[in-house]
């Protein structure tokens, strides 16, 4: 092993590949659309001509900051809600642990867009909370704490599942050791446990900042009664808006991308500075801890952001599926079903939407799995050269806006000297897909590896394991509950991708997303909740049988 | 494990690629979906000849347009802004075509490179449950029952809100607009966005709605009034247009012909959309019941960027 210097691992090599195709290609693209503003129809004429023009816009600091300003307050929100709940999940016998884990993973299965259209419909002047209790906080919501509100409670799963799998792993052993030397409880928490979890923390708090400062949705629909202006909102306008500046909207993404990067810089610093070793292959002990006196406080925590984040949405979602019409407001006289039985009978196609998205979603999570897997172990656990590219390569997708990622794959993929695209082709929507979402895994098993102790796979190695042998028996085992996390995450968020696939998907290809949004746009907001119901139930429900059909619930969730 | 997961990915990868076709015909169209679904099925009832769409707003159909530019693979292009007619005639990117179908579509509604599908118009949509006085004149809404009741679409993201906008600042002035916003007023997203709060009560009136979208909600039971003001509105007509790179120019041609056709203009029409065609009737107001506001649209898009500065500047305060 020490000879082969050369020769590249097959992990890496593996890594290397599935990286340039899924990652590389269409970053590539948008850089060059970026220097060549007339790309899309062939030509490489007046390079970076366009820079002036997208950098000179006097409103660009503006935006920047606030983009800078809506991640930082989600992230510290998104904190401040999760941590406390992922901490006494993870180190003490919380009662209904199960059941608290599937409704902190519904808000992820909600569609942004749908939750902020919910909580407008709810909170908004004679919405659904002024008709159930007489009044409104319409001037709450469309304001910056609002919008922060609103995302936070679609990503604050993120870090709870994250927190809780890594502190569930450094488990108290290490407490224990801390307070036989005299610490206290609370010192050996936070001089011990805690800091061996930062690799979970750090890597969710990063993903958190890159979704809150990429998605669009929220800041659209809040933020501009506000006169909140964000980055991606200004990118959205520049693709989607007459006149049609790819060139523009590829510079503002390529911003979007330096500021997530330099987030990213700051997690990698906080990770190397020390090891986080915590599975070592010495017996643990798992049990966890009763909570005693604290076990009403800390059930109705969860209790309150189980209700706010999942029971209230889902509600609002289900109160406009089941009104005849909007204007006829919460009265038993307004309630119809006919928008469910308009998807039930498939009068709309919605069948074939939601079977295209669900299938798309699970082919998503395997290959951004199998992927991220591999990148991971290749930047964390090999020695190979270049695999500081491969690392940055898994975080590019993260702040790409998603309407950024359809124009750089059609760039692309639509180039007429190739013999074979998958262009027009339900394939570029997995392409997409698998682009915005592999920094998911990446970063859960990223952080996984962290704490996974050298000699574990160099006992493999040493007992004649192949490298590939050692990683599919030794470390994929280990890391498979972070991993199998993330792919989870990765399903839910694929079947109800919108912002690209509005603009990429195959002539004749409807999704979820694209079927909800297009009753949005024609007015019939009650078939689409009705829609984004169904949805929220399946996406939900698909990954929990399949979980524990494999006899796997109980260590993932 | 790892057999079953390549097993599965494989399945799931051949089942994708076989959903996919190659299409006779490439539609590229805006809203409503039903509507491109119905002329699609009708089109290959009568010829035999299959359309493949791609539905979308305007806006994102001309950024796939652009980012395919290199390898172009729409045939026929259905906006909801005339504007994308001019802009495409410009840059050389139609085929001239006249329909024998177009006979009855008024002057302005054809060029030679581009047909009226059908028209839309832009009106006062109203809530009679909102407790305000139904209004029957844009400045209407600039009255004291109408403080902060009003949602305007962002003249930014709609061409036919930013039409309305001009055409209303050439003949009243930016006074209209400064009112409108002392009285709170906002501007409220793309067109649908500006209508949702307005069915819920939250506000009493879109000034410039789409006028077939609130129709159709005011016959999906929703307590919703469409109002035309006197003093005149704009109209959006929907430009069809033949790709000059389409190799299917035959197809394309027919598609044209069935969409104009009495079969098509029905369809059209059902949408709660006028027809483009001046003899075919529909169960709601047509043109000529309409007062037009007069747009010189190259004054009015040469424009373009001063005037919703102007706009924005009176929504600022």
């Amino acid at each position: 092993m020490a000879k082969s210097r050369a020769a590249i691992s097959p992990t890496v090599a593996l890594a290397a590949v599935g990286l340039s195709i899924v990652v590389a290609v269409p970053f590539l693209a948008i850089v060059l659309q970026a220097i060549f503003p007339t790309l899309g129809r062939g030509s490489f004429a007046a390079p970076f001509s366009a820079f002036a023009g997208a950098l000179g816009d006097a409103a660009l600091i503006g935006m920047a900051g606030n983009t800078l300003l809506l991640g930082f307050c989600v992230v510290v929100l998104s904190a401040v809600v999760s941590v406390p709940l992922a901490i006494a999940r993870a180190l003490f016998r919380v009662p209904g642990a199960a059941i608290w884990d599937v409704m902190f993973l519904i808000p992820f299965m909600i569609p942004p867009y749908i939750a902020v259209l919910g909580w407008i419909m709810t909170l908004q002047p004679r919405g659904y909370l002024f008709q159930l209790a007489g009044f409104d906080l319409g001037s709450f919501l469309f304001s910056l704490p609002g919008i922060v509100f609103v995302m936070t409670l679609n990503t604050f799963p993120v870090v709870y599942f994250a927190v809780s799998r890594t502190v569930e792993t450094v488990g108290s052993r290490y407490a224990d050791v801390a307070r036989l030397f005299g610490a206290t409880p609370a010192r050996a928490f936070w001089r011990v446990t805690l800091p061996l979890s930062t690799p979970g923390l750090a890597a969710s708090l990063l993903l958190v900042f890159a979704m809150a400062i990429e998605e669009y949705g929220t800041p659209a629909a809040l933020g501009r009664r506000a006169g909140f202006d964000v980055l991606v909102t200004a990118i959205d306008l520049r693709v989607s808006d007459w006149p049609i500046d790819l060139p523009g909207a590829a510079i503002l993404s390529l911003i979007l991308v330096i500021l997530s990067f330099c987030a990213f810089l700051l997690q990698r610093w906080v990770l190397n500075r020390r090891s986080y070793e915590a599975t070592t292959g010495k017996p643990q002990d798992t049990s966890k801890r009763e909570l005693g006196v604290w076990t009403f406080p800390v059930l109705a925590l969860f209790a309150l952001v189980a209700f706010v984040a999942t029971i209230l949405p889902l509600l609002a979602i289900l109160a406009t599926a089941l009104s005849r019409t909007i204007s006829g407001g919460l009265a038993w006289s307004n309630l119809s079903f006919r928008h469910f039985a308009a998807i039930l009978g498939d009068t709309t196609g919605a069948l074939k939407a939601l079977s295209t998205s669900l299938s798309l979603g699970v082919g998503a999570a395997l290959i951004t799995g199998l992927l991220g897997a591999l990148s991971a172990y290749a930047v964390v656990k090999s020695r190979a050269r270049g695999r500081g590219v491969l690392d940055v390569l898994t975080i590019l997708p993260n702040s790409l806006p998603g309407i950024v990622v359809a124009v750089g794959l059609i760039l692309a993929w639509n180039q007429p000297w190739l013999p074979i695209t998958p262009y027009n082709t339900s394939l570029i929507l997995l392409l997409a897909y698998c682009c915005i979402l592999l920094p998911q895994p990446v970063r859960y098993a990223t952080a996984a590896f962290h704490q996974i102790g050298d000699n574990l796979e160099a006992a493999a190695r040493v007992s004649g394991a192949s490298s590939l042998t050692a990683f599919r028996r030794i470390l994929l085992p280990l890391i498979a509950p972070s991993l199998l996390a993330a792919m989870l995450l990765v399903f839910a968020v694929a079947t109800r991708e919108l912002v690209a696939s509005v603009v990429i998907a195959p002539v004749g290809v409807s999704t979820i997303s694209t079927y909800i949004w297009r009753q949005f746009e024609q007015g019939s907001v009650g078939l689409g909740m009705a829609m984004a119901f169904v949805t929220i139930l399946i996406t939900t429900a698909l990954p929990l049988i399949v979980l524990s059909l494999m006899g796997r619930r109980g260590s993932l969730l | 494990m790892l057999k079953t997961t390549l097993r599965a990915s494989v399945a799931t990868v051949s089942l994708l690629a076989a959903t996919s076709a190659f299409a006779d015909v490439t539609v590229y169209t805006a809203g409503p979906a039903g509507l491109i679904e119905q002329l699609a099925a009708g089109f290959t009832e009568e010829t035999g000849i299959a359309i493949e769409f791609f539905q979308a707003t305007t806006g994102n159909i001309m950024a796939r347009i652009e980012a395919e530019a290199a390898n172009p693979v729409v045939d026929v292009l259905i906006s909801a802004s005339w504007d994308t007619a001019t802009d495409f005639a410009e840059r050389g990117w139609l085929a001239p075509y006249t329909s024998p179908n177009a006979a009855t579509v008024p002057d302005f509604l054809q060029t030679d490179t581009a047909v009226a599908q059908g028209v839309a118009a832009l009106a006062i949509a109203w809530n009679p449950t909102s407790g305000t006085p139904r209004p029957t004149e844009w400045s209407d809404l600039t009255a004291p029952e109408f403080q902060g009741l009003v949602n305007l679409p962002d003249p930014a993201q709609s061409g036919s809100a930013f039409e309305l906008v001009a055409a209303l600042m050439a003949t009243s002035g930016i006074e209209l607009f400064d009112s409108l916003a002392a009285n709170g007023a906002i501007v409220a997203g793309a067109n649908a966005e500006a209508l949702n709060p307005v069915l819920q009560g939250a506000k009493a009136a879109v000034f410039g709605a789409v006028d077939y979208i609130a129709l159709n909600n005011m016959a999906a039971g929703e307590s919703i009034e469409v109002i035309f003001p006197e003093s005149g509105t704009v109209i959006a007509p929907r430009p069809m247009m033949i790709l000059n790179w389409s190799d299917n120019q035959t197809d394309a041609q027919a598609f044209i012909d069935y969409v104009l056709s009495d079969a098509g203009q029905a369809i059209v029409a059902a949408q709660n959309l006028m027809p483009a065609r001046a003899d075919v009737a529909a169960d709601r107001a047509l043109i000529a019941d309409l007062t037009i506001l007069p747009i010189d649209a190259e004054a009015v898009y040469g424009a373009r960027a001063e005037t919703l500065d102007a706009f924005a500047g009176a929504f600022a305060q």
